[in-house]
């Protein structure tokens, strides 16, 4: 979290370099805005010119002819509107390249995230993640919409207005550059100076927030312990030091950024008076450029003003950008090669262990087989290991000892999307999203309707599809609410069934199931084994008591091994583990009648 | 603009810091409205050929006073503005802050943290802005209108005053039009970043489905989709924003070819100097600032008000336990219940009813029951959470109304079901109720919890950092810290809220037994739903759907053969199934 508060006090000029290399690949809209900023400075710089003119050549002299002036007047009309025009037109195409480049850095970032190993994310809190993918993206964002059309623009627009100045009078455009290099030098001191100020309060407010945060959770105890006056104190003290910290940037502020901008402004409009006025002790001047002049003058400090203003949103796209770089560097998960695809959905573990933190084994020396069409299952208490079987057969991740082998090759080796479409897995509580009943099955993949209907059939929901007032385009609503929760495990059955696994696991997360559930689930395994090698992971035993064989997991290793029959004739965990799930079943039972 | 009526109170407090800001404002706008009209001067006696060196020298050195007064008073006005804007800030943190503190457990489950917290980040930030650039951007765009406006027409010209202001009021009706219509594209932009975040959420969390299923290369399109309806939206907002500049660019530049049209006309009448259409030009440009402050003025006053309302509010809810009660020490820690009946408060259903026991001093009490029966209820009116006027607790005899609350906590240790642990360190978290505590005692105390060993056994011991910036410790381990700190109190009373839950029988017996030899004489009272926990206890209640279902102690409970003794029956069983037999 401390890493959200840290800014280095030097701009990261790799990361800048690399983010504004994103710019590359819209050369045609970047050069059509660059022309219409040209175009557009242009004819904003040029109206003073015209201005001048009329004064110095029209009312000085008194000398009034209608054409010259309509046309002058009808040019004055005609820049403005080509100003005002072309600068439209020029922020619309910067913005279009700025947002399509954010665009294209979160598709980037989303398709590296989602595609990285799954123990990146058993580290990684989801908030963290999303914010890289949407925060850090935006902070990018106002890089290319507010900080570098900011710059470019302005930057032109001064040069404009000093090639302007140097055109009506050199030597006047002299004095205002006194102007230029100071402002710059005052915006550099104000930029070193202020930033650890600014992130100074931003921490204590930070802190602020966080102490806050916990005090909310804690309450409790905070009064319950009597210390309510304590951390009122504490809290106040806090408090204070950020007011300090504010007050400490307010007084930058009013040094260096504005009141000392709009300070060199008066003395520059200061010493142009000085320099028109001692020139006209000395000669003819020219009224009009010095109207000209301090029209120019008040003219160019918003932009500087403005263009410091953005420095530090500059600052926090660049450490926006160096995390989403970081993500993206690292990499995707990368895979062995792979040498084989599934056939039959023979499943072996070979004396397999695992352990999440290298210290403490999950799993110890599983050594088990199952035959291609078989039904076994895997119990065991929480904290058994079950899971962990589970997501080692899905390789998310790898075994430290032994081999997790399908069809005889380990599940490293198995081409990925063979494995996927091989191994197909029936959660228990499975996502139904809004869409109708074929898109719920087919998930996006495409399957003609007899695939469809076929895995229905299996799945033993096809007679019920079909009672549907549109058959398989019937729209569900979020989460199934139109059906039973019986007919949403099936259907969600269905959606695995249709890529036509040869393994079906069977991931039972609780015990908390309903009868209607368990009686439909165990109806349907009946009728795939034999066709399909089913491994299911149980809480409830009376779900698996069919099993051609079961497997006792406790603390990571088998303890027992057999079917049903011959694990309840041993007085063992087996037995023990069933007889407990009747008694709470009683227990819910009693609850519930009382009631 | 309600919302500067409704911060009269703080004006009034600090009206001179407002009082100087203001006279500031005032002096550095006169000041900054003089340089146009010398600039008018000098030009004109340019003109008239009746400048000298001598008042050269003098505008000159007029000019640069100007500047310096205008930049040291600018200065001044922003430290007096602001100190009183940001202190407005710090304290109504400080009165949120306090208010909480004073708050009964049941205000947080009202008010979620997420929402405290924005109230307490976004809503001071809002109030704050407008009893600072608020006041800046009414009273100083206000001075400069008038200003500005009073020189063009009584000092220069009325008629040219007249004509340049013509396209004013259009370029207010763009800014009008320009901002609302961008305030509904940016609430837009704002809605589909929402839905992008969501969607990423939903991704991330259900990476595995995403894995097991291959669907990686769909879940991209379906987040380009949103993507792309962001930069949309985006678009829409960039569209509108980009037309401000132009709109502000057309109207001021036909403001100013007016001007210099009708005014150069003027000049060649003999109606106006050169120098004083100059000045006039000048102050044209004075007059966009107002304009911009008069609509980012609006937007202030709108967000403080809605800002002050919401914190008000809060400020405003009262604690549902009165403090009213007047006894400051508890003599013998004996505790009678007798509760007839309890609702909590909105609602019907009956949550407690048909309790009544005496525990004397000394003595334990378990309290057991199926989830839902009650054991929370009876906790919470035993350490007076809420009130119930068909209740009726007494600590040595005296009702838990007539307590100061602080007695009552002084009372009363507890140890409750999530034990929190703030960031800090382990010692200081043990000696929560008693910052004071030497380290000899805070291990004592660790020691009976059966933690000692544990924390020696860290690296930096009693000071390693705990809570969410430091070490994360197991679930038993919080549970025990938890344990050490109520212990450290040595309160007469000590409830355990099944505060055993995640540490193991062994432990919870070891725990059990150094609690009964350290605490003779004093009241202990056990929630839990394991059993064991319970066994020793000289007596034990037990909840069934809120009332008291039997009563005794446990050899008397399970030679009753009721709901207790299948309970103890088949938690033994569960034990064995744990431990693999």
């Amino acid at each position: 979290m401390n890493q959200e508060n840290e800014v280095p006090k030097k701009l990261n000029f790799q990361v800048l370099m690399r983010l504004l290399a994103y710019t590359r690949a819209y050369p045609k809209l970047l050069l059509q805005g660059g022309v219409l900023l040209l175009l557009s400075t242009f004819a904003e710089v040029s109206a003073p010119i015209l201005v001048k003119t009329f004064l110095d050549d029209y009312v000085m002299p008194g000398y009034f002819p209608t054409s010259d002036l309509a046309l002058l007047a009808g040019l004055y009309i005609v820049l403005h509107l080509l100003s005002a025009l072309t600068g439209y037109m020029k922020s619309m195409r910067f913005n279009r390249v700025a947002f399509s480049i954010v665009r294209t850095i979160r598709a980037q970032v989303f398709a590296t995230v989602t595609r990285k190993s799954l123990d990146y994310f058993d580290h990684r809190p989801t908030g963290s993640l999303v914010s890289r993918i949407t925060n850090d993206t935006e902070a990018i964002k106002e890089l290319f919409v507010q900080v570098l059309p900011v710059f470019i623009q302005n930057i032109v627009l001064i040069i404009g207005i000093f090639i302007a100045m140097a055109y009506l009078d050199w030597r006047l455009m002299l004095v205002c550059l006194f102007f230029l290099p100071t402002v710059t030098g005052v915006m550099v001191l104000y930029q070193r100076l202020s930033t650890p100020r600014f992130h100074r309060a931003r921490s204590v407010l930070s802190r602020i927030n966080a102490s806050l945060n916990e005090s909310i959770q804690g309450m409790k105890i905070i009064q319950l312990m009597n210390q309510q006056k304590r951390f009122n104190q504490d809290f106040t003290g806090t408090s204070m030091d950020h007011y300090a910290a504010r007050m400490a940037n307010v007084r930058m502020d009013g040094m260096l950024l504005r009141p000392m901008v709009d300070l060199l402004k008066i003395l520059t409009l200061g010493g142009l008076l000085m320099y028109f006025g001692w020139s006209s002790l000395n000669g003819v001047v020219e009224i009009g450029v010095m109207y000209a002049f301090i029209n120019y003058l008040t003219r160019v400090t918003e932009p500087v003003v403005e263009m410091t203003q953005r420095l530090s949103l500059l600052q926090q796209a660049i450490v926006a950008g160096d995390r989403v770089f970081t993500i993206l560097d690292d990499g995707v998960e990368t895979i062995e090669k792979p040498r084989a695809s599934l056939s039959h959905g023979e499943i072996f573990f070979d004396h397999v262990s695992f352990s999440y933190d290298g210290k403490k084994d999950v799993l110890s020396n599983i050594h088990h087989r199952i035959r291609p069409g078989q039904f076994h299952a895997v119990v065991g208490h929480t904290g058994s290991g079950k899971s962990t079987l589970m997501s080692l057969l899905l390789r998310f991740y790898a075994p430290r000892r032994g081999n997790v082998m399908i069809d005889n090759t380990p599940v490293q080796y198995i081409e990925a999307n063979s494995l996927r479409k091989g191994v197909g897995i029936v959660q228990q509580d499975p996502f139904i999203f809004a869409g109708s009943v074929r898109e719920n099955i087919c998930l996006g993949d495409d399957y003609s309707q007899a695939q469809i209907e076929a895995a229905a059939k299996q799945a033993n929901i096809h007679d019920f599809i079909t009672t549907l007032p549109e058959g398989y385009d019937t729209w569900m609503s979020e989460r199934g609410a139109n059906l039973s929760t019986g007919q949403r495990q099936l259907l969600t059955l269905a959606r695995t069934l249709v890529h036509e696994p040869k393994v079906l696991i069977l991931d039972e997360a609780t015990a908390n199931i309903d009868s209607e559930t368990e009686a439909v689930i165990q109806k349907a395994l009946n009728a795939l084994r034999g066709k399909i090698t089913i491994f299911a992971i149980a809480h409830r035993l009376s779900t698996i008591q069919d099993a051609d064989e079961i497997v006792v997991l406790h603390q990571g290793q088998i303890v027992q091994k057999g079917d049903h029959r011959s694990l309840m004739a041993d007085e063992g965990l087996y037995r023990h583990m069933y007889e407990l799930q009747q008694r709470s079943d009683d227990f819910d039972a009693l609850e519930v009648s009382a009631t | 603009m309600n919302v500067f009526f409704a911060l009269g109170w703080y004006f009034k407090l600090q009206w001179r810091k407002y009082a100087t800001a203001i006279t500031l404002f005032v002096l550095v706008d006169l000041l900054e409205m003089s340089l146009p009209l010398i600039t008018g001067l000098i030009i004109d006696s340019v003109v008239s050929r009746t400048l000298t060196t001598q008042s050269l020298v003098g505008y000159g050195v007029l000019i640069v006073g100007i500047a310096i007064a205008v930049y040291i008073l600018r200065f001044l006005w922003r430290i007096t503005l602001f100190s009183a804007s940001f202190y407005l800030a710090e304290l109504m943190r400080q009165r949120l802050y306090h208010h909480l503190t004073r708050m009964a457990p049941g205000f947080f489950q009202k008010y979620r943290t997420g929402d405290l917290m924005a109230r307490a980040t976004n809503d001071i930030s809002a109030v704050e802005m407008a009893a600072g650039e608020g006041v800046l951007s009414a009273i100083d765009g206000l001075m400069t209108s008038i200003f500005v406006l009073t020189i063009m027409t009584f000092i220069i010209d009325w008629k040219l005053t007249l004509i340049a202001l013509l396209p004013f009021p259009i370029m207010a009706w763009f800014f009008k039009t320009i901002g609302s219509r961008l305030h509904n594209s940016f609430r837009d932009a704002q809605e589909r970043f929402s839905e992008l975040n969501d969607r990423v959420q939903e991704s991330i969390a259900g990476i595995r489905m995403i894995k097991s299923f291959g669907r990686e290369k769909a879940e991209d399109v379906a987040f380009l989709e949103i993507a792309d309806r962001a930069a949309e939206a985006n678009m829409s907002v960039a569209k509108t924003d980009s037309l401000y500049d132009p709109a502000i660019f057309l109207t001021v530049g036909t403001s100013y070819f007016l001007c210099v049209s009708a005014g150069g006309y003027m000049v060649y009448t003999g109606d106006l100097t050169l120098g004083m259409l100059t000045s006039f030009t000048m102050y044209l440009g004075y007059l966009i600032w107002p304009m911009f402050a008069y609509g980012w003025l609006m937007n202030i006053a709108e967000r403080g008000g809605a800002a002050w309302n919401r914190i008000s509010q809060l400020l405003e809810v009262s604690s549902p336990v009165p403090d009213t009660g007047t006894v400051t020490g508890v003599t013998s820690p004996d505790i009678s219940i007798a509760i007839d009946r309890f609702q909590y408060p909105d609602t019907d259903a009956v949550a407690l009813y048909d309790i009544d026991l005496r525990v004397p001093a000394g003595q334990t009490l378990g309290v057991v029951g199926h989830t839902g029966s009650g054991k929370s209820t009876l906790l919470h009116l035993l350490m007076r959470h809420y009130d119930g006027p068909e209740t009726q607790i007494a600590i040595s005899g005296v009702k838990l109304q007539d307590y100061q609350l602080s007695a009552l906590r002084d009372a009363m240790a507890i140890v409750p079901q999530d034990a929190f642990l703030f960031t800090a360190t382990i010692a200081e978290n043990i000696a929560m109720g008693c910052p004071d505590a030497e380290i000899a005692d805070i291990r004592r105390a660790a020691d009976i919890a059966d933690i000692d060993a544990d924390i020696m056994s860290f690296r930096d011991s009693y000071e390693t950092l705990v809570g969410e910036r430091g070490v994360t410790l197991s679930g038993g381990q919080k549970q025990r810290i938890a344990i050490a700190r109520a212990l450290l109190l040595d309160a007469p009373i000590l409830i355990l809220d099944d505060a055993l839950s995640a540490v193991d029988v062994g432990t919870e017996q070891r725990i059990l037994r150094h609690l009964r030899d350290a605490r003779k004489g004093k009241t202990t009272v056990i929630v839990s739903h394991r059993l064991t926990a319970v066994e020793h206890a000289d007596q034990i209640l037990v909840l069934h759907q809120g009332h008291q279902s039997e009563t005794g102690k446990h050899r008397a409970l399970i030679n009753a053969d009721g709901w207790y003794k299948r309970l103890y029956e088949y938690q033994t069983l569960e034990r064995a199934v744990e431990s693999g037999k």
